[in-house]
């Protein structure tokens, strides 16, 4: 089994947590890296190697503020391996979660569902107070 | 604004390393912004002029909100507020620009020539005379302000007051802070410059605008300062104009034409009481431009819908056009955008052009 992964948040990079053990995968926060590509490929390749033996229910959430272009290819690229789990015999969920009045992420989450072939779930959340 | 603003702004701050003005209702929260965006991004030699700069733009910016007679929430016309500093050469300017009303301009004026004729020790004289006085200007030490600008600026503080009408007038003023150590020799900037800028600025419904570079680390500081200033805007608004922003100004960092290895380029923020604009102007590579007009080109005949399908398109199979991702952001800009992605070249030389664009939502 992968070590899990654990990221912390930056101001242009999400926090990442990817725990078989715990059962926990999670990209949280802002992706605005000016380079996705490279960031991304160490989470790829730990999910190539996770959809081999997955939990039986992976649900993976998704709390993302905001994210460029570039990096909204390889959220795509994640979601296209997570579909690879049926056929293991295992569940996968996506959770994509958004702030209340954040019309911009639930759009953004609307698209992405509409193209994967996922269990695809948009929830929203109470705005935070300040 | 239209994609010659851009160009024309471009023209007017041609020498500017960096420049950055705001204007509108000022808050302490622009002031802390915009002190760090010059602390960040001045160059090195300057190191030692950076709290001397911090002081005099807080100075000059606390001296526009203390003269500035609105009772009322200032809202945006021709009259607002506008503070700008600049860097050109070794030099930086600060400049600030508010409404006056007429009857307190002798006041003013009175005073703003008395520390124009002072020398330096007659300067710190007066500093402390008034420090110890207790007649002091009922809107709480406005001399002083002026005395300490006077004593930091480079020979004499301009100003002006130009008529608005018979009750107000605006007032403009600024200081010149040279480096000591360096000296670029190049001669310094007139008040008229500022004035110039300044009628542009509220012709074109300007907020915010900013030049410099735009390599990948003087981005994030850029957003920080557009992101922490747009609080009060809903939060639709508020992420679409960091969305447009994120996507251009990541294009002029990976894609502009870098002068002197650095990535100038320029951006504006509008506001014309409907809808927000957002202008950026950069250099590109004559060789470049006809791959990137087509790909303009191409999002721009396209509907909505049609750029949905290309944008989905692109992200389960990663390639839409041979230019990579450049086509993804554009093509995103274009959906967002209420109008066109308006574009235009303007050739500089045989070699570079400058590109600008404006989106407005």
């Amino acid at each position: 089994m992968s070590e899990p992964i654990n990221l912390e948040k930056t101001k242009n990079s999400p926090e990442i947590i990817l725990d078989k053990g715990a059962s926990i995968f999670k990209i949280a926060g802002r992706s605005i890296v000016e380079d996705p590509k490279e960031f991304y490929t160490p989470i790829y390749n730990w999910l190539k190697d996770y959809i081999k033996a997955p939990v039986k229910v992976t649900n993976f959430v998704f709390d993302l503020e905001y994210f460029n272009s570039s990096s909204a290819r390889q959220i795509m690229e994640i979601i296209m391996l997570l579909e690879k789990i049926p056929a293991t015999g295992n569940k996968v969920k996506v959770d994509w979660l958004y702030e209340e009045g954040d019309e911009m992420s639930k759009e953004r989450g609307d698209e992405i569902k509409l193209v994967s072939k996922l269990d695809f779930e948009i929830k929203e959340y109470p705005a935070e107070d300040f | 604004m239209t994609t010659n603003t851009i160009y024309q702004f471009y023209r007017l701050l041609e020498k500017d390393i960096i420049s950055f003005s705001y204007r509108g209702s000022f808050s302490n929260n622009v002031l802390t912004m915009a002190t760090q965006l010059f602390k960040d991004n001045v160059e090195e030699r300057h190191e030692k002029l950076r709290n001397k700069l911090s002081f005099l733009m807080i100075e000059s910016f606390q001296n526009i909100s203390r003269y500035a007679d609105s009772e009322e929430e200032i809202s945006l016309d021709d009259n607002s507020e506008f503070f700008m500093t600049r860097n050109i050469g070794d030099t930086f300017y600060v400049i600030s620009a508010n409404l006056i009303d007429n009857d307190k301009i002798p006041m003013v004026r009175e005073k703003l020539e008395q520390v124009n004729t002072l020398d330096k020790s007659e300067l710190n004289k007066l500093y402390r005379e008034v420090l110890t006085n207790k007649q002091i200007n009922e809107k709480g030490g406005a001399g002083l302000g002026f005395i300490e600008m006077v004593r930091k600026t480079k020979g004499k503080l301009p100003f002006d007051f130009v008529t608005i009408d018979n009750k107000q007038s605006m007032f403009f003023m600024q200081i010149e802070l040279r480096n000591p150590k360096v000296d670029d020799g190049l001669p310094s900037i007139s008040l008229s410059d500022a004035k110039q800028i300044q009628a542009l600025v509220a012709q074109e419904n300007i907020l915010m605008m900013h030049k410099g570079d735009y390599s990948e680390d003087a981005v994030g500081p850029m957003l920080k300062m557009v992101e922490e200033n747009m609080q009060n805007v809903s939060l639709k608004i508020h992420k679409k104009i960091f969305h447009f922003l994120v996507e251009i100004l990541q294009n002029i960092s990976k894609h502009s034409y870098a002068l002197d290895g650095k990535h100038e380029g320029i951006f504006q923020i509008g506001y014309d009481h409907k809808n927000f604009r957002i202008g950026t102007g950069n250099f590109i590579l004559n060789s470049e431009i006809e791959n990137l007009r087509n790909l303009l080109d191409m999002v721009n005949s396209k509907t909505v819908d049609e750029l949905n399908a290309l944008y989905r398109k692109y992200l389960r199979e990663g390639k839409i056009t041979n230019s990579g991702s450049a086509g993804l952001g554009l093509i995103d800009l274009a959906r967002e955008t209420l109008d066109k992605i308006n574009y235009e070249f303007m050739k500089i030389n045989d070699t570079y052009s400058f590109f600008s664009l404006t989106v407005k939502f």
